[in-house]
């Protein structure tokens, strides 16, 4: 928009231009333009009555103070949206950095400082971005600017439930990840950038902040049911992966148990009616692909399992793998 | 005159009301039928699960007191259907009659090891066969439902083995071949059938891939040689 409207005044000003310069000059190029110019002063040339009214405007009329309450109205929702988005990103790179590193955990040994490190880094992500997404909202409708944050936030539901699988084999439900991000402001603003961010932008533009805080002084990044399943639709296809990466470190079990469990999480997702909800239906289609692929490599543990070396056996499944573990992100 | 359009205009409009109320019925009803149809999947998906296989029976049971419910959705549907109007507002059933053909076959085959026929599949749903007799089971409804059930039966081919049954994967294998040759006696239009018969093929080749993977293992149960030379032929043909 911006652009477009960059685009037009400059093209006023060569119009302009080309109007006064052409009547000094006398030479070919310009006959053709006097002779344009010459039937202008007949007849009425569009845009010379409005822009009359532009230098004889008074600054002080009703409506143009109407609009330049508009313009700081409308600057102050881009503003917050676009600070969110960017707040969104770091979410969405930090959150899949932290799967990647989930990722690694292929020996008990490490087991301890991985989840520790994993757990540290998703703390700062809740005490951190989302405190900062949970300021801007503060007093605001928070589905007014869902659509600038629920990219992180689904990828941060993916990386905490992964996190929680394999600390504790469960899954965390949406009350406890809501919870998470809840914050009361009795708590000591620890981490204060985004917020003295937030606060500043909100003392200078009065006109549109409602800025009531709650009763209770509690705010929230809002989590949408919605973007909670479709998180966990996300987590699917990492414990898959998990589930292969496991055959390459010999954990047979494990693989066995988190196929299980994708299996529960796929009957969950055929119990509830999904229609309205494209997005959910399309990542079933990918769950039911990842489960059958999970399903295929214990099988194939089974059949084979006595057959093949251990380390080779990783190399058998995911030979048949292969197209689809291309199709990943790609993101680290 | 234009008392006379107004007045044509006027009932134009309460006809459209009356569908509009009518296709809201319609919605109500099938969506409780889709319902319980998701109930009973859930309750079929265990036989996926570890241990589940022994509980087979159980989950029949359960599946085939739940289709109760199915029949008398379906006769309430029935009630409001006029005779001539089926396929009118099929869109709005044919999804989850598809579905619950599918169940009414998954649930047949595990307690039987037969294939369900459109009579069987019509009881259980609580519909009639035929178009004459009232509000019916579409045969392409009926065949889409024997589709998905072939994909099920892959799955749970590669489940069984995981489980330790080496013997079902036999039963399903013969089964979906026999399903398969079906399908091909059918003069296809190339349409939804048409696509979703094509994935049948993969899930042919998975099951022949279990059995086979079971044949060189000497995992085949109890079969005497000739048995399993009549089983690979089987599944060379198919």
């Amino acid at each position: 928009m911006l652009k477009a409207f960059t685009l037009a005044t400059f093209y006023t000003v060569v119009c302009l231009f080309t109007h006064t310069s052409g009547c000094g000059r006398k030479g070919r190029s310009d006959r053709k333009h006097d002779g344009h110019h010459g039937e202008g002063k007949n007849k009425h040339v569009i845009g010379d009555k409005a822009r009359e009214v532009l230098e004889s405007i008074d600054v002080n009329s009703p409506v143009i103070k109407c609009f330049q309450q508009y313009a700081a109205e409308l600057d102050f929702k881009h503003d917050k949206y676009e600070r969110i988005v960017k707040l969104s990103r770091d979410i969405t790179i930090e959150s899949k950095r932290i799967i990647f590193l989930l990722h690694t955990l292929d020996r008990d040994s490490k087991r301890e400082t991985v989840l520790m490190e994993a757990m540290v880094r998703l703390t700062h992500l809740v005490n951190v971005q989302f405190k900062a997404i949970a300021n801007e909202l503060k007093g605001e409708d928070p589905y007014q600017y869902m659509k600038a944050y629920n990219a992180g936030l689904q990828e941060y539901i993916e990386a905490v439930t992964f996190h929680h699988y394999l600390t504790n084999n469960s899954l965390p439900s949406w009350s406890k990840i809501q919870g998470d991000l809840t914050y009361t402001d009795k708590e000591v603003p620890s981490e204060g950038d985004g917020r003295s961010i937030a606060t500043g932008e909100e003392s200078t533009v009065v006109t549109c902040s409602t800025g009531s805080p709650d009763k209770d002084g509690s705010f929230e990044t809002h989590v949408s049911p919605v973007d909670y399943i479709l998180g966990v639709a996300d987590l699917t296809g990492e414990l898959m992966r998990k589930c292969i990466n496991n055959l390459g470190s010999g954990n047979l079990e494990g693989c066995y148990h988190t196929c299980t469990f994708v299996r529960e999480i796929y009957s969950g997702f055929l119990s509830v009616n999904c229609t309205g909800f494209k997005e959910i239906s399309r990542k079933l289609v990918t769950l039911r692909q990842s489960l059958g692929k999970m399903e295929n490599a214990c099988y194939t543990i089974h059949v084979r399992g006595s057959e093949i070396p251990k380390h080779m056996l990783a190399d058998v499944i995911n030979r048949k793998q292969d197209d689809f573990l291309e199709e990943d992100e790609g993101f680290y | 005159m234009g008392e006379l359009v107004s007045e044509i205009f006027t009932s134009f409009q309460d006809y459209l009301n009356r569908e509009q109320v009518l296709r809201e019925e319609i919605r109500n009803i099938v969506k409780d039928i889709e319902q319980t149809a998701r109930e009973i999947l859930t309750i079929l998906q265990n036989i996926h699960h570890e241990g589940g296989m022994k509980e087979i029976p159980a989950s029949c049971q359960r599946a085939r007191a739940l289709f109760g419910s199915i029949r008398e959705g379906y006769k309430k549907l029935a009630e409001k259907i006029m005779v001539d109007q089926y396929y009118r507002y099929h869109d709005h059933w044919r999804f989850v009659t598809q579905r619950s053909a599918f169940l009414a076959s998954l649930v047949t085959y595990l307690e039987s090891g037969h294939l369900a026929s459109r009579e069987t599949v019509a009881e259980m749903m609580g519909v009639e066969v035929q178009r004459s007799a009232g509000f019916h089971l579409d045969v392409e409804d009926y065949l889409m439902g024997l589709l998905q059930l072939s994909s099920e039966m892959s799955r749970f081919a590669v489940n069984s083995v995981t489980c330790g049954d080496y013997s079902r994967p036999l039963q399903i294998s013969r089964f979906v071949a026999e399903l398969n040759a079906g399908f091909r006696l059918l003069n296809l239009k190339n349409d939804s059938l048409r696509k979703r018969f094509d994935a049948l093929k993969y899930d042919v080749k998975k099951i022949e891939e279990v059995v086979y993977d079971l044949t060189i293992r000497g995992l085949k149960p109890g079969t005497s040689s000739s048995n399993q030379a009549g089983e690979a032929d089987m599944s060379d043909k198919a």
